[in-house]
């Protein structure tokens, strides 16, 4: 039989809808497995500029090559990383240097006159939160860390990231870059291809290091 | 409804859809807070150790800080440094307490009402507190004079070369200031510094009313070799333990640890120690090699036959209970013979023994007996300090004498002085109260006087200051030290800044702020530096270019400042001081001016003054650990006590708490009654340090009836040979009030009692007799 000349419309549409579709299946699908692509799970701008790459980069990169856990106090000591509190900000900030700051271009003093202006008018900072398990999930960053920076020197093939092997034990800053990417390297701190923090992510590890996969190690 | 594969899906996606579209997230959960304070339990970080000096212990000592997030945690001593080793006085662990005090003055300030009010303004550094200074040294400099706490070092560079470059002086201010001391040293063994005391390597030691565990100079390194004298490594190898007399007529901190307490009339140590000698000498018991000779004048024992035991035992007071059986005089004897023979062996003296109309030569004759048992210049004796390693540092603390205050009061109220700048010195707390320094800044008119106070806490001098320019805290701040009393060989202590002053607090250095006022005042000739850091690194420059100690461990000047900021100084264990030789006559000198002291006033008893374990002299009462520290002795706390002999007290019908009014000729104060059973009978003690009234509340907080300065009923006329209050030689009486409070103390409520009946197991007695 002869096509319908109104097969061709039919089918134009059809295959648009369908790509269509099938984008947003690919776009759900990836991000059930990974971050979303496109930056869809990005966090919104933070309320404060604060670059990482000043902060924990090295000193050889222009940063000042601060210890995560200097400000995360509680990485190695709790469930939770914790962020610090703005007069831990203000006591390098306006100890060391009161004039300037410490920061050397106008927009930098701007934002941080912002951290002091909060400091003094006794507010908190609310950031927005980048890395997130959901509630039912129980992550204590200390045991991981421990596992992480303590130990006889090994080798372990770890399936996060880029895959590779890693030689353990590694240095804290090099431990935190596990799960949340080089963030001295990040002058904006969000989720990195590769460490979607999902529980594949989390079972992968655990599975290949020989640690128990009991839902309730990590369930509530 | 049946749930199919098609359902599931459906009401699984329906869900998704209904959890986004109802925001079923909480937004707190998307979100986390920086808290805008610390929590409290949540106390992490990296802790660093800075080497610094502990500038609240006047001997100088090496600390380190330990430091977390720009905050100082804990002052302890530091090991490397020569003179503490490692060990610290509680008066420089609470330099934490002075720096994070809440009462610590924030910026400068101006008077706004009458003097002594207390009325200020604050007024910034830039312009008008610099300005207001400035015109002020311009305009009267001539005269001016300028007072400080004792300065050495740099910043005591910096401060006379200022004060003589503008036409003024610099005086150093101490309550109990150590002028006799210091000419006792001279005339003995001709030095300008004060001595070390080789305590840790003697057997014997003989203490005259220097309670050098508690208060007196060095007391942190010589409490260190007591340990050693005591109990050290070197002790139990060998199997001996050095013995300990302590001759003082007040129960002090060193009484209590002294294998034998001679409590002895109140300047009458003099005595005692020329006949201790006159037994050395005439029994032969010198230390060979001991020229008496020359020490006599060739009259050997007869230069001091005055001083025979016979001749002087009566008028030493020494209870007869003491004596263990013996005459007075065969007590003496013996200790003459186990001084002599169980060496090697130290005498010492300070404190009460020297402040007396005799004090210079009580403290000659004491110090003189070193040169019979072999002790000047040798291990296990007297070790002498050399010169300070560069020239124009100076290594010995200028001090005023109450002869010199009484000039400087007069020259304020002729009006030959008309500027007064104050550092850390309290003076009109400090100076009895009839001396009238207090009514000598006491003028509203500024044409006639302008004071300037650079002190970081209100107090009863800076309190009648016209302008206050609060200093940098000791741990804030950077400054050098040559320890006095020194280890025998030559130190500088560095001080650096460990931390910078809390956001709320703008005080400047007091050392840059004279540099600086000094160059735009035009005399940068004597003062060149822009700051004293660039003055210690002039310095650091000089020493490495000396080339030994610890510059020859670096190659640069550069490395040779890290390190000494690294270890906390520089030193050179070679170069050590020189070994006297005694004067031909030292004895005759001495026994020619052997007097027996005179006391003002008439009351019952011998009024004996102290320096309080952590208060000293009242400059650090308002720190409240220091006011929480327990007495050694009697564990009072916070209140100024007066100690009457238990039997005494009992008779007068007085009970501990009890308010006793202590008066002599000049005054009375009032204070809680500790009844002592270790005191002697005919005296009454009272420990300085409290009667604050101007301040921080925890110096003046306190019910005025338990808080009295001691000083205040001296007599400002009553000095030594050298113009130094003679303070103790006052008689007092003391007579109840009426009133009672309860003492503050950590004893039990049970009183002291005699414990053991026999001889042998006698550990405390009773004394009345």
């Amino acid at each position: 039989m002869r096509p319908s000349a109104n097969i061709i419309p039919l089918a134009v549409v059809g295959l648009v809808v369908t790509g269509i579709v099938g984008f947003l299946v690919a776009i759900l699908f990836i991000s059930w497995f990974s971050n979303p692509p496109f930056g869809l799970g990005n966090a919104p701008a933070q309320p404060i500029a604060f670059p990482h790459t000043i902060h924990a980069g090295t000193v050889e990169e222009g940063g000042v090559g601060i210890s995560c856990e200097f400000c995360h106090r509680n990485v190695t000591e709790g469930a939770a990383a914790t962020v610090p509190a703005v007069e831990q900000c203000v006591f390098c900030h306006q100890q060391i240097n009161p004039e300037n700051l410490m920061a050397e271009t106008r927009a930098e003093q701007d934002q941080m006159q912002l951290v002091v202006d909060k400091f003094n008018d006794n507010d908190p900072i609310n950031w927005e939160r980048v890395h997130r398990v959901p509630d039912h999930v129980r992550f204590v960053h200390e045991a991981h860390i421990r596992f992480l920076t303590e130990g006889q020197p090994r080798t372990v093939a770890m399936p996060i990231g880029d895959g590779q092997p890693r030689q353990l034990p590694l240095t804290n800053q090099q431990a935190c870059s596990v799960c949340h990417g080089d963030v001295a390297q990040m002058k904006e701190v969000q989720p990195t291809p590769g460490q979607s923090l999902k529980m594949g992510t989390c079972v992968d590890c655990h599975r290949e290091l020989n640690v128990g996969t009991d839902c309730t190690i990590c369930h509530k | 409804m049946k749930l199919t594969r098609r359902n599931f899906l459906a009401w699984a996606g329906l869900s998704a859809i209904g959890a986004v579209a109802c925001d079923v997230i909480q937004d707190e959960e998307l979100s986390l807070q920086s808290p805008r304070s610390l929590p409290e339990d949540l106390v992490k970080g990296r802790d660093n150790w800075y080497a610094t000096l502990g500038r609240q212990a006047t001997d100088g000592e090496g600390v380190i800080v330990r430091v977390m997030e720009g905050r100082a945690k804990k002052i302890q001593g530091n090991p490397k440094y020569p003179v503490n080793q490692g060990k610290q006085s509680v008066r420089s662990e609470v330099g934490l307490q002075a720096m994070y005090h809440p009462d610590r003055l924030a910026g400068p300030m101006l008077r706004t009402g009458p003097r002594g009010s207390g009325q200020y303004r604050s007024i910034q550094w830039e312009p008008e507190a610099l300005d207001i200074l400035r015109r002020e040294l311009r305009a009267r400099s001539q005269g001016m004079v300028l007072i400080t706490e004792p300065l050495r070092g740099t910043l005591g560079m910096i401060a006379d070369r200022f004060a003589t470059s503008l036409g003024g002086r610099h005086l150093g201010f101490e309550a109990l200031d150590d002028t006799t001391y210091r000419a006792a040293i001279k005339g003995v063994f001709d030095q300008d510094r004060l001595p070390d005391f080789d305590i840790g390597n003697a057997n014997y030691v003989i203490s005259f009313g220097a309670d050098f565990l508690s208060t007196w100079k060095g007391s942190t390194r010589l409490s260190t070799a007591y340990g050693e004298f005591r109990q050290g490594n070197r002790r139990q190898t060998q199997g001996s333990r050095g013995y300990l007399v302590h001759v003082d007529p007040r129960f002090s901190m060193t009484a209590a640890n002294a294998d034998e307490w001679l409590p002895i009339r109140p300047g009458m140590e003099g005595y005692l120690a020329l006949s201790l000698a006159y037994v050395i000498i005439s029994e032969g018991m010198q230390a060979e090699g001991v020229d008496v000779d020359a020490l006599t004048n060739g009259q050997g024992a007869a230069a001091l036959a005055a001083f025979a035991p016979e001749n002087v035992a009566s008028l030493l007071g020494i209870p007869e209970k003491l004596h263990e059986g013996k005459s007075a005089a065969e007590k003496i004897r013996d200790l003459a013979n186990n001084f002599a023979h169980h060496g090697p062996s130290i005498a010492l003296g300070g404190d009460s023994a020297g402040a007396h109309t005799n004090g210079q030569f009580n403290l000659m004759a004491i110090y003189a007996l070193n040169y019979l048992v072999g002790s000047a210049g040798s291990g296990g004796g007297v070790r002498f300090n050399p010169a300070s390693p560069m020239a124009m540092l100076p290594d010995a603390a200028r001090v005023g004498s109450t002869a010199d205050w009484a000039t400087v009061a007069n020259s304020i109220r002729s009006g030959e002085t008309r500027l007064v700048l104050v550092h850390d010195a309290n003076p009109v707390h400090g100076l009895p109260d009839s001396l009238g320094f207090r009514g000598a800044l006491d003028r509203d008119n500024q044409e006639e006087l302008f004071v300037v106070s650079f002190s970081s806490f209100l107090d009863e001098t800076t309190v009648m200051a016209d302008l206050i320019l609060p200093d940098r805290a000791f741990l804030e701040d950077w400054g050098d030290d040559i320890p006095e009393p020194g280890p025998g060989y030559q130190v500088i202590g560095m001080q650096q800044p460990v931390v910078n002053p809390l956001s709320d607090l703008d005080p400047r250095s007091f050392g840059d702020i004279l540099l600086s006022m000094a160059q735009e005042i035009g005399q940068d000739s004597e003062l060149p530096w822009a700051n004293v850091e660039e003055a210690l690194k002039a310095c650091t420059e000089g020493l490495f270019a000396a080339g030994r100690g610890t510059s020859s461990q670096t190659a640069s000047a550069d490395e040779l400042w890290n390190l000494m900021l690294r270890q906390g100084g520089w030193w050179d264990e070679g170069a050590t001081g020189p070994t006297p030789s005694a004067p031909n006559g030292l004895l005759n000198n001495i026994a020619a001016q052997g007097r027996e002291p005179g006391y003002a006033g008439s009351g019952d008893f011998y009024l004996l003054p102290f320096s309080h374990n952590t208060l000293l002299d009242g400059r650090h009462a308002h720190i409240p650990w220091m006011q929480g520290v327990p007495d050694p002795v009697t564990t009072v706390t916070w209140q100024t006590w007066v100690e009457l002999n238990s039997h005494t007290a009992e008779e007068m019908e007085l009970r501990e708490g009890d308010v006793v009014s202590v008066a002599t000729d000049t005054g009375s104060i009032t204070g809680v009654l500790y009844p002592n059973p270790a005191l002697p009978p005919n005296v009454v003690a009272v420990p300085l340090g409290q009667g604050r009234t101007s301040g921080s509340d925890y110096a003046t907080g306190g019910d005025p009836r338990e808080s009295s300065n001691v000083l205040d009923i001296l007599s400002p006329s009553h000095m030594t040979e050298n113009g130094s209050l003679a303070w103790a030689g006052h008689r007092a009486s003391v007579r109840a009030t009426g009133a009672s409070l309860k003492v503050a103390k950590f004893e039990g409520i049970f009183p002291a009692r005699e414990i053991g009946h026999t001889a042998g197991e006698a550990v405390i007695r009773v004394t009345n007799h």
